[in-house]
């Protein structure tokens, strides 16, 4: 057991011993390989069931907007971010939460390390590595064969542009505070496809979306869709067709994106909830790139401010208005 | 019993061959995953696929599905009437489909073709459809098929079941169906038939001793429905839950759907797509009444169907055939193994105890 | 924000953004014929144009 998890444990027990929280919302680990359970602990001996490893990737902060209890919260950096916008956003009240941050190192891809083995995954573990207590190292068997593999080389690619690994806001820290990577594009794959021309870009934008199939996996894990009726269930007036059409399925992941645009803070749980592994961060990359270079915004960072599309400022770039 | 020997070589040409005759439907490589498809001209199936992230439900129940259409043009004969679309029911093979799911089909049957009701849509492609089955020589750890009533080597549902021993196919005739499909194909080459079984017995028992996922449903059929659904354990299991549609899709025997109609122009159409219970709309009276309007109410009611409503209502097992693809794709890892079992032993307090 | 248009593959001489008064009219023109002009220079649009089944 790494040194995250205990911590986790024996703070959330403490929370809950002392009645300062009527529940804590963290992970309990899954029943099939690489996978957690979100889930809720109301007394000390729940909370002994938390765990904290390299696959916590779901945002806990979408089980947040508008509970009315006292919650306490196991948040790593980008969770922390989704905190703030919901307290911007007035989802949730700063003196409700009790946030427990985890400073994080990372998360890795499910889907970069089963495409390195020809058999199914049975078995992962982390506790084997040298450096248990970061995840650095972990161990993945298939029924022919075991591999020890490096989280370096297969973080989520959210994680590996991550600037914001520690919590922006929190009450108590499960783990010493990490280093800020500093990375020298972290729009690189936006810029790749704002290279191609129109044609490319709607062919690009066409293949990922193939397989869709409409479960709206990625709106539900996302923090920020938390519209009573999402505008695709509307029905009077109906916006969006809900069957298979192509332009139905684009249009859904686009003003989705649009919906997102200043708020996004890339945890990508999007992509870790699509049963299709589809990178349905694609859509949002844009404007978080567009939010930054624009305006100077990055989402959830401040309680105090409000987000760019909600504010005017005379000083606005328009160079796009003729 | 009949068993033809195919032997791999061969498999290629006649598959071509059956394309004169059949429409082909079976795996094929999306990205990472397998999904089953119709088949393009002259577009092979993948028969190593391991599990397949939607069901093969979908051949008989598409997502999207044209059922009626109208036009408004008045040049045309038969303007102003809502028709029937024109599908294409002409015979069709679903290759490579595996044991649970053709029982999934089984089950999905019994909804859709009544005494009272058939619904066409899904009757005529069934009734068009032949089912060639591949057996599952080495089940995923998902697979949990024995103890909800299939197994990776069963046979119900299927008109041909195919087993591969490694350099060739044996295809266990089920139904004239299945002898009409291979007939088809050109693979006509006998092979002895207790000669075969043996192999098959032998390579059965190995598939299941090697699946050791089980779920217990013995007691279900005698628990009262509103003991179960009052149970207390629902609200925290149904905490993680996230009410995508991602269990309900990748479901063989989920059936529910939704009716929409879209018009453009002078067109219209009537279609029938999949909708999900976990949805919160689902529900959603004319009124604006919700009765499922909770997380809780509607995570229960998923598991309730197919774990009790089902089993009371046909007395066929559980309406969860054991595919184990909800557990593999759920994004929180809710796990109906799980699920199942706290149903199964689940003892309400007796009035004293309260 | 018009910019995730254009990303998705969307033309940029297909949308335009101008802030025009109704006191404007001379200005109306000169942007509606620039507007044609951008969109015309280009193929007719068949993306985003959705079609029954």
């Amino acid at each position: 057991m790494n040194k995250r998890t205990e911590k986790i444990r024996e703070l959330a027990s403490n929370l809950l011993k002392d009645g300062k929280v009527d529940m804590v919302i963290g992970f309990n680990q899954g029943t099939t390989p690489m996978a957690t359970n979100p889930d809720i602990a109301r007394s000390p001996e729940q909370a002994e069931k938390f765990i904290w490893d390299n696959n916590c990737s779901i945002n806990l902060a979408n089980y947040l907007a508008d509970r009315k209890e006292k919650i306490g919260i196991i948040a790593k950096g980008c969770d922390t971010r989704n905190i703030v916008n919901h307290i911007v956003e007035n989802k949730i009240s700063r003196d409700q939460l009790h946030i427990i941050g985890v400073p994080c190192t990372g998360m890795i891809d499910k889907v970069k390390i089963a495409s390195e083995f020809d058999d199914e995954i049975i078995e992962y573990n982390e506790d084997t590595g040298s450096d248990s207590d970061s995840g650095n190292n972990f161990s993945v068997k298939t029924a022919s064969e075991t591999k020890e593999l490096l989280k370096k080389d297969y973080l989520k690619a959210n994680c590996s542009t991550c600037m914001h690994r520690n919590p922006v806001i929190y009450d108590e820290l499960a783990a010493d505070l990490v280093e800020e990577p500093v990375i020298e594009d972290q729009f690189a794959d936006v810029r790749a496809i704002e290279e191609m021309d129109s044609k490319d870009k709607w062919n690009y934008f066409d293949d990922l979306l193939k397989d869709c199939i409409r479960c709206y996996a990625c709106r539900n894990a996302c923090p920020l869709c938390f519209c009573p009726t999402c505008f695709v269930d509307e029905s009077d007036p109906q916006w969006v067709g809900k069957g298979q059409n192509d332009i139905d399925i684009r249009t859904f992941h686009f003003l989705r994106a649009y919906h997102c645009a200043g708020r996004c803070t890339d945890c990508g749980a999007c992509v870790e909830a699509c049963p299709m592994d589809i990178n349905v961060r694609a859509f949002t990359r844009k404007l978080v790139k567009d939010s930054f270079e624009i305006y100077g915004w990055e989402a959830g960072l401040d309680t105090e401010k409000r987000p760019p599309l909600d504010t005017f400022n005379p000083n606005d770039p328009d160079e796009f208005i003729k | 019993m009949k068993v033809i020997k195919i032997d791999k070589k061969e498999w290629d040409k006649g598959i071509d061959k059956s394309r004169e005759k059949y429409q082909l439907f079976g795996p094929v490589k999306s990205k990472n995953n397998h999904i089953f498809k119709k088949l393009e001209n002259d577009q092979p199936l993948d028969m190593e696929y391991k599990d397949s992230v939607l069901s093969p439900k979908s051949v008989l129940f598409p997502q999207t599905e044209k059922i009626l259409e109208t036009t408004l043009d008045e040049s045309k004969d038969d303007h102003h009437i809502m028709k029937r679309a024109d599908t294409d029911y002409s015979p069709r093979a679903v290759i490579g489909i595996s044991p649970c799911d053709a029982k999934a089909v089984q089950l999905v049957k019994l909804n859709f073709d009544t005494k009272d009701y058939r619904d066409p849509y899904w009757c005529d492609a069934y009734e068009a459809t032949t089912f060639i089955g591949l057996a599952v020589n080495r089940p995923s750890i998902y697979d949990f098929s024995p103890s909800a009533g299939s197994g990776p080597f069963a046979e119900e549902g299927l008109d041909v079941l195919l087993v591969d021993c490694g350099n060739e196919y044996l295809a266990k005739v089920l139904t004239d169906k299945g002898e009409a499909f291979l007939g088809a194909a050109g693979f006509t080459r006998k092979e002895d038939a207790k000669h075969a079984e043996t192999i098959i017995t032998k390579m059965k028992k190995e598939a299941e001793d090697a699946i050791v996922s089980t779920i217990s449903t013995d007691k279900l059929k005698d628990k009262e429905i509103l003991d179960l659904h009052g149970a207390p354990f629902w609200d925290d299991l149904a905490f993680s839950c996230i009410n995508c549609g991602t269990c309900t899709y990748v479901c063989p025997t989920c059936w529910c759907f939704d009716i929409q109609d879209e018009t453009k122009g002078n067109m219209s159409i009537r279609i029938r797509n999949w909708d999900t219970c976990m949805s919160p709309l689902f529900t959603m009276h004319g009124s604006g009444h919700n009765p499922r309007a909770e997380k809780t109410q509607r995570v229960r009611q998923r598991f309730m169907h197919k774990l009790k409503y089902f089993v009371d209502k046909y007395d066929q097992g559980t309406m969860c055939i054991g595919c184990g693809r909800c557990v593999k794709h759920c994004p929180v890892n809710i796990d109906i193994r799980e699920v199942c079992n706290t149903m199964n032993s689940y003892e309400p307090k007796s009035e004293n105890e309260i | 924000m018009g910019n995730l248009l254009e990303h998705m593959g969307i033309e940029k001489e297909r949308l335009h953004f101008s802030w025009v008064s109704s006191a404007e009219a001379t200005k109306f023109v000169e942007v509606a014929k620039k507007v044609t002009a951008a969109v015309r220079s280009i193929e007719p649009n068949d993306k985003l144009v959705k079609k029954l089944d």
